[in-house]
């Protein structure tokens, strides 16, 4: 992930990522709209992994993971984890994952983030008690339907200034 | 690999539950990325900036009446604190116990919302440099608002007493009866935990900081009861308390810093 030959694309989209992550809701919305927030970090990560996977692989993947736990106000390690699976699965597949139609790529990412949100709710659980809910559903399936416009917007950046 | 960085996670994540060595790198890794937290606070800053900017001659009227009769309020009620506080010095002199030292505050503006939805969290714009530091309590103009949880350089986390993992040792203030006020997870209702059936805790009453545990400063006022359900089958009653803090509205908080002396 050096700057060089595009990295800093990388880097401004993870950053992109991050404020989106914790942008919240005006206090004079409905609160419950925070429960539509899709996986942004993830996606992202997801796109670059899938599209680029030598340029982003699991330690770095672990250490976005830190900055999102920081932010997210999650336990030190956890987002990590999370990222560096769904780095795993992407990095693994890619060849076919490129292959996919973008119906099926949503169904991949919905799964990824769902698997994810489940693992997150379950350290949160044992960690604090906060219980569980249906409303860790919400994220992954925003996340399936944003997935299309994050694509298209990434892979047009990524073609204009030729990051490979 | 991804075994290895999964037995890595777990390793800080079991170390960062049950001890606070890993609260350095927290703050360290809070003060790289506190820039991202300011550029998406933005928006709400900059909403404020143009509403102060176009607000209109009559708002400011409105807004500047409002504030001069809140100033004579609270002018005559300090007027009458001076004169209660010295009849207490004397009544706590008779009696021989210690004077209590006034609390000394630190005002700090809410600079982000950490937007998981089911934890109460807000991020304030003062860190180590202002002097924060882990555990003080924070509150607002109307009552208790939550603690310290983490601080870095320039910014400290605060976690809001309606959290499910808050908890605050408590006190009715008409007759002193000690009780815990634990977050339910939602704005606007706390829970007294372990409250005998016979407790005499009436709708209305108020609910203070009891001081015990050393955490919290004694005598904030915490909420009110709102009802006091008992079920015939029920060990304990159920006590529900709503909290006086503004948690989702108030821009500025203050930072209770304990006097060492």
């Amino acid at each position: 992930m050096n700057p060089a030959n595009g990295g800093w694309l990388i880097l401004l989209s993870l950053a992109a990522a991050m404020v989106l992550a914790i942008l919240h809701v005006p206090e004079s919305w409905p609160q419950w709209l925070g429960w539509l927030r899709p996986a942004w970090i993830a996606l992202v990560v997801f796109f670059w992994v899938m599209e680029l996977p030598h340029r982003l692989g699991l330690i770095s993947a672990w250490v976005i993971g830190l900055a999102a736990d920081v932010l997210l106000a999650d336990p030190l390690g956890l987002n990590g984890v999370l990222l560096a699976g769904i780095t795993y699965i992407a990095w693994r597949f890619y060849e076919r994952l490129r292959m996919y139609s973008v119906v099926q790529q949503c169904g991949v990412v919905f799964l990824l983030v769902l698997g994810s949100e489940l693992m997150r709710a379950l350290v949160q659980d044992v960690a604090w008690s906060r219980g569980w809910s249906w409303g860790l559903v919400a994220p992954a399936l925003m996340s399936m339907l944003v997935w299309p416009l994050v694509y298209l917007v990434l892979q047009r950046f990524r073609l204009q200034f030729r990051v490979e | 690999m991804l075994a290895g960085l999964a037995l890595v996670s777990a390793i800080l994540i079991s170390l960062e539950l049950t001890t606070r060595l890993l609260e350095p790198v927290r703050s360290v890794i809070a003060t790289v990325v506190s820039p991202l937290r300011f550029i998406a606070q933005s928006p709400y800053r900059i909403g404020d900036e143009v509403g102060d900017v176009v607000a209109t001659r009559q708002m400011l009227l409105e807004r500047n009446e409002l504030l001069e009769r809140q100033v004579l309020e609270l002018s005559n009620s300090s007027l009458q604190l001076l004169n209660l506080k010295q009849e207490n010095q004397q009544l706590r002199e008779l009696l021989g116990s210690q004077a209590r030292v006034a609390d000394k505050v630190l005002i700090a503006e809410l600079v982000g919302v950490v937007p998981t939805v089911n934890t109460h969290q807000i991020i304030i714009d003062k860190g180590v440099n202002a002097g924060v530091r882990l555990g003080q309590a924070v509150i607002d103009s109307e009552g208790l608002f939550g603690q310290i949880v983490e601080v870095d350089q320039l910014t400290a986390r605060v976690l809001l007493i309606t959290d499910v993992s808050h908890a605050v040792p408590v006190q009715i203030n008409r007759n002193g009866l000690r009780s815990i006020a634990a977050g339910t997870g939602r704005m606007d209702r706390l829970g007294l935990e372990n409250v005998p059936i016979s407790a005499d805790i009436v709708q209305g009453d108020l609910v203070e900081t009891s001081g015990l545990g050393g955490r919290f400063p004694q005598g904030y006022p915490v909420g009110y009861v709102d009802a006091m359900v008992v079920e015939p089958t029920a060990s304990y009653a159920q006590v529900s308390v709503r909290p006086t803090a503004l948690l989702d509205r108030s821009r500025h908080v203050l930072v209770v810093m304990e006097d060492s002396e």
